[in-house]
């Protein structure tokens, strides 16, 4: 699975990071940072909920 | 090929009949069990109804364009067009990015101790009464205050702001009587609006200052600054107060809740996202279709006006098991309370802060809240709140 992330969309409001801590996280400046792109299979779950709950629909996930 | 003709599921509730509105929930489900899109007899509008067909629908502005306008009539569509509510991408990022940039949870972060030093004071001098209408002199007391400082304006005329925000949501439902009698309240906030949308009056450093500034430096047309302002002006004050008395009142009428949350305050952020799933303060808004869509196997024409129920979504039992009971550990982060993708609500993180800052509060300098009389309803065709909530508290022992 792939996680794709639209850095212009997201304004921080950190909610995938909430969810999916694993898999989400936000920088500096508040805009979210992958810390996988492959998203392990023990993980996959965790990534799409992360990615769904993000308000302004800035993530993506492609098996 | 011909496709074989499909029934349409058609329903004659009128979702804004007052009866409806003072409790939505049931028509809500038999319309959501009609079909996943419904053609209404009673105003020119298809209404869907189920998480799933709102939340794609809120995602796909290509098929249903804000660009004509969020609310039920023409007349009232036409005020707003070109504002941050009704465009699409891309102008819709352009305008919307001046509101976020501000707005974002990053830009946040240093109002968080004022605000929570706000609240505490406010819950402070209600808790010192013993009893209190959390309304009025709770929910309404904070939001007003913070964002009218946060914004820029000036002290003189911010009484005009909630019944402002309420006539101007109001006029996104039907062109009735009851939207006459707002008419007046509604007419004196556009002029109110406008002029505190003068460069001039707007406080040095505020939101609204900065949206000239995005004017000058050739971001935005010099037209746009007036209706963006606008939102500013609207989306953050009768809504998020709706949700504060929301959650105060689901506190107030279940001690075991109360109780839970002062045990373990970790719970108040996900209560909050549970109070604004069960009540959604803005039930819906409005989109027009550009193509025919297929909804599910009920194709809605193109063309057509569609109701997209963020309250019905809500409790669609399709996504959220049993959704009539709150439950505090459901933390619900994907309701559709604020909306969802390119217009999901860009203050929502400001509305957070604001609920868990005064929620805070309240669980830590009472050890109970309780109802001290029937709360009521505000009547109003796109905002779920309450008009009163009479309470009384039980100030926090040994505090």
């Amino acid at each position: 699975m792939l996680v794709q992330a639209d850095r212009d969309k997201c304004e921080g409001h950190g909610l995938c990071a909430d969810v999916a801590p694993e898999v989400f996280e936000l920088d500096d400046d508040a805009v979210v940072v992958l810390r996988h792109v492959q998203v392990p299979p023990e993980l996959e779950r965790k990534a799409e909920a992360g990615a769904r709950v993000c308000p302004v629909a800035a993530l993506r996930v492609a098996t | 090929m011909t496709a074989s003709p499909v029934s349409v599921p058609t329903s004659d509730v009128d979702v804004f009949a007052s009866d409806v509105l003072a409790d939505p929930y049931d028509a809500y489900r038999s319309l959501r069990d009609a079909g996943p899109a419904v053609h209404l007899t009673s105003h020119p509008v298809w209404f869907l109804g189920r998480y799933a067909d709102v939340r794609a629908a809120l995602a796909d502005w290509e098929t249903f364009t804000s660009a004509q306008g969020v609310a039920l009539t023409d007349d009232m569509n036409a005020p707003m067009l070109g504002g941050v509510l009704a465009t699409d991408p891309p102008e819709h990022g352009v305008l919307r990015a001046v509101l976020s940039e501000k707005m974002a949870p990053r830009a946040l972060a240093k109002l968080r101790g004022d605000i929570a030093e706000r609240a505490d004071a406010l819950v402070a001098d209600v808790v010192a009464r013993g009893s209190f209408d959390a309304v009025t002199d709770l929910a309404q007391a904070l939001p007003v205050d913070v964002v009218a400082d946060l914004i820029g304006l000036p002290q003189e005329g911010r009484d005009k702001l909630l019944p402002g925000a309420d006539a101007t949501f109001a006029s996104f439902g039907p062109l009735d009587e009851r939207m006459m009698a707002r008419m007046p309240v509604f007419m004196d906030y556009m002029g109110y609006m406008q002029s505190v949308s003068e460069r001039s009056v707007l406080a040095p450093g505020s939101w609204g200052a900065a949206v000239w500034e995005a004017v000058d430096a050739g971001r935005i047309p010099a037209e746009t600054a007036g209706p963006l302002l606008t939102a500013y002006l609207v989306a953050g004050m009768d809504t998020t107060v709706a949700a504060i008395a929301s959650y105060v009142r689901f506190l107030a009428e279940d001690p075991e809740l109360f109780a839970l949350l002062k045990a373990d305050p970790a719970l108040i952020g996900g209560g909050f996202e549970e109070a604004l799933r069960i009540e959604s303060p803005v039930q819906g808004f409005f989109r027009n279709t550009t193509r025919d869509v297929d909804i599910d196997g009920v194709v809605v024409p193109a063309g057509s006006r569609v109701l997209l129920s963020n309250g019905s979504a809500d409790r669609d039992e399709r996504h959220y098991p049993d959704p009539d009971r709150f439950d505090v550990h459901r933390n619900p982060v994907d309701h559709l309370a604020f909306g969802y993708a390119t217009h999901g609500c860009a203050g929502q993180g400001l509305a957070r802060i604001e609920a868990r800052a005064l929620i805070e509060s309240l669980l830590r300098r009472v050890d109970r809240i309780e109802p001290a009389g029937e709360p009521v309803r505000h009547e109003h065709p796109v905002v779920r709140g309450l008009e009163r909530l009479p309470v009384t508290v039980v100030p926090t022992a040994g505090a």
